[in-house]
């Protein structure tokens, strides 16, 4: 893989002396995915599935097309693709979907991000309970643990395959046998993971997943929700209108097939567009080079930080295990502080705070992290200048 | 603390940009969660920290260092001086509103509500040979025989003794004010003209001779003396057609400024003026407070009962 090479395929990389190192937040975007979305709105700026003209059926060609790629790059069927807008809208989609009952009960890790975490809190107004399973003392997955907590009343597991914490991820496969056993569903939330892990949902027998499009170099305000075919069957509607239904009575309605009814509104056709591209260049880049780039440059940066005095790395030592994050915190300087040096002194974009997972930094204590989240895109050199520029500031502010 | 010294910074700054309303409203958030006992883990403190401290990195890692050590210190200090300066400028607006002048009525000193010390200006009288410049501390109307003025009686508890020159340009500013005054608050007004431009003698003779006579209106006299131009007030052409508008006798005017009396009694009369130590026009007593300079309205205003 040739980064200097492929560096030219972001604009935003050419154009001023950034270090972009908030890649778990947002990925970059290539410039073929603007330029899809451009050619949306400049080529064929149309309505598509509800109307007979070229143009219109062009673009639902197109998206039908860009369905079938994610469902390949999942090993999914396409009509087991839902788009949604993001991976907080998936996961609360199938919150509000799902059936459960009062008593019973949805197992999430304890390092969840809120978005699989607060709708499933949320339904404690209808008596489901919500339980979390904790990790090991290094923050990775405790699968004795989750072995003693399934019983009958376990209906969900709904769990981040990779923390967008600390990078680690669990045994997806080892736990959906485990939670098939006991008759649980599963969700994996792999907001994370997509952009550097092969899914096989078939090898996974995972029931549900969801992912965001801007998180694997796709644009904003797109997302997928994938569910096996005959539990999207039996899931109930929670949006609905427009699109959702077969057609309708002054009474009554009847809904669409799958994925459709799920799909209220009209859609982010230019997104899902630009998301098909997205998913192309990840597939002609290969997501085994992207892993390969990113544990480079976290092994050359966590050997760097735990060379700093009171700095913790959070998740295991081992950058193996983090893919291409490294959140750490330092005993007496704060996180946010040295962000904004960072990014002040030396352009250097890093993201401080609780990184939407409050609950596990106040049942820690830990007041906040200074999360480095890196990708194929990031060179060794720019790693190099992070380290430089953190030590420069350390010298200040201690 | 630092949030409640950012929150009044900030506030302040805020007017002006952009930028520090957001951090204002920052401030104000942490302020809030402060006085409602939650913590205030907005980061604001540390962000603002780390903005001042990479510039100053940029400059010199020493003072960054010694800055962020004594951060907190550094707060208090500019607290304490934003509190100062905040009095003093209070007290300048206060000033300003009152006499004019930021540093009270008649002081000298820059002033930023009149950065170009207009209402203090005045036209200068030469100083007397062998005598110190007089100051504003020896400005009285003790010694001055104010029958020598011309005089509005408004049976008023008020008075106001105007003093200037036809042909100078501070006095003609601050004329507009006093007439106001004169106007709507009625004082008793006495105006006496002192000639501090070389050339300007003749003028002093018109002057003299238009308040001695009774034929015509002298305050008319006067109003068409500082509403004309400079220029034509030079031109002594120009000077009969004001007599003449004001309604005097002519004969009785060209017969005045011929008596070679009229010289010594203008004489007198500046001997006179000179007796309050005045050393530039425009200079207004108002109930005895004497007031330098052009001011604006409300400050002769406010001198009165």
């Amino acid at each position: 893989m040739n980064i200097k090479k492929l560096r030219k395929d972001f604009y935003f990389l050419q154009k001023k002396n950034y270090i972009y190192f908030d890649n778990a937040c947002n990925s970059l975007r290539p410039d073929c995915v603007v330029e899809k979305i451009n050619e949306y709105y400049k080529e064929y700026p149309v309505c598509a599935g509800r109307s007979n003209y070229a143009l219109a059926e062009k673009l639902t060609t197109d998206l039908l097309g860009v369905r079938k790629n994610i469902a390949k790059f999942i090993s999914a069927k396409e009509d087991e693709i839902i788009f949604t807008k993001n991976t907080t809208e998936s996961i609360n989609l199938l919150a509000n979907s799902l059936d459960l009952k009062e008593g019973d009960i949805v197992l999430t890790t304890d390092k969840e991000h809120n978005s699989n975490l607060i709708p499933w809190i949320k339904l404690k107004s209808k008596g489901v309970i919500h339980k979390t399973i904790n990790s090991n003392p290094d923050n990775t997955f405790n699968i004795e643990r989750l072995s003693k907590v399934l019983c009958p009343e376990v209906k969900l597991l709904a769990l981040g395959m990779s923390s967008n914490l600390d990078g680690v991820s669990i045994p997806a496969k080892e736990i959906i046998d485990l939670a098939h056993k006991n008759g649980s569903l599963v969700l994996l939330d792999a907001a994370q993971s997509a952009i550097s892990e092969k899914i096989d949902v078939k090898y996974l027998d995972v029931d549900f997943l969801a992912f965001s499009g801007h998180k694997i170099l796709g644009p904003s305000g797109t997302g997928v929700l994938f569910g096996k075919k005959d539990l999207l069957e039996k899931l109930g509607s929670f949006l609905v209108g427009g699109s959702t239904v077969h057609s309708s009575s002054y009474d009554d309605f009847e809904l669409a097939d799958i994925p459709e009814r799920f799909e209220a509104g009209l859609q982010n056709f230019s997104g899902i567009l630009g998301l098909g591209e997205a998913i192309k260049y990840l597939e002609k880049i290969g997501l085994k080079n992207i892993q390969k780039q990113k544990l480079v440059l976290n092994e050359y940066l966590s050997n760097e930080l735990l060379k700093i005095d009171k700095l913790h790395i959070i998740g295991p030592e081992e950058a193996s295990r983090r893919s291409g994050i490294v959140s750490f915190y330092i005993d007496d300087i704060d996180s946010h502080q040295l962000s904004i040096m960072l990014d002040r002194s030396a352009g250097i974009m890093t993201r401080s705070g609780q990184h939407c997972v409050h609950s596990w930094f106040k049942s820690r204590e830990v007041a906040s992290s200074l999360r480095v989240s890196m990708s194929f895109y990031n060179t060794l050199d720019e790693v190099k200048k992070f380290v430089d520029e953190l030590n420069n500031i350390i010298k200040i502010l201690r | 603390m630092f949030c409640f010294i950012a929150l009044l910074v900030f506030s302040v700054l805020g007017i002006f940009s952009a930028t520090h309303r957001k951090f204002a409203k920052e401030a104000f958030d942490c302020v809030f969660r402060r006085i409602t006992f939650r913590p205030c883990n907005t980061g604001f403190r540390e962000k603002v920290r780390g903005i001042i401290l990479v510039k100053l990195m940029k400059r010199s890692s020493f003072f960054a260092k010694v800055f962020n050590k004594y951060f907190e210190l550094i707060a208090w200090i500019f607290f304490v001086l934003m509190i100062v300066s905040t009095f003093y400028v209070g007290r300048g607006a206060y000033n300003f509103y009152l006499y004019g002048n930021c540093n009270g009525v008649n002081e000298e000193g820059f002033c930023l509500f009149d950065p170009t010390g207009e209402n203090n200006k005045i036209s200068p009288v030469a100083p007397t040979c062998g005598l110190d410049t007089p100051t504003v501390d020896d400005l009285s109307l003790a010694n001055t025989d104010l029958d020598k003025f011309f005089f509005i009686d408004n049976n008023s508890e008020d008075t106001v003794v105007f003093i200037g020159c036809y042909v100078c340009d501070f006095t003609r500013k601050a004329f507009p004010d006093i007439e106001k005054l004169l106007e709507k608050k009625k004082p008793n007004f006495y105006f006496g003209h002192l000639p501090v431009k070389h050339g300007s003698d003749f003028i002093s003779s018109y002057d003299y001779c238009a308040r001695e006579d009774t034929s015509g209106d002298y305050w008319k006299f006067v109003e068409l003396m500082f509403t004309s131009d400079i220029e034509n007030i030079n031109d002594q052409n120009y000077l009969q057609e004001v007599v003449d508008k004001a309604g005097y006798d002519k004969s009785k005017i060209d017969e005045c400024l011929a008596d070679p009396e009229t010289l010594a009694s203008i004489e007198q009369n500046i001997f006179n003026i000179g007796n309050t130590n005045i050393y530039g026009t425009p200079l207004v007593f108002v109930n005895n407070k004497a007031i330098v300079g052009p001011k604006p309205y409300r400050v002769y205003k406010g001198f009165l009962k």
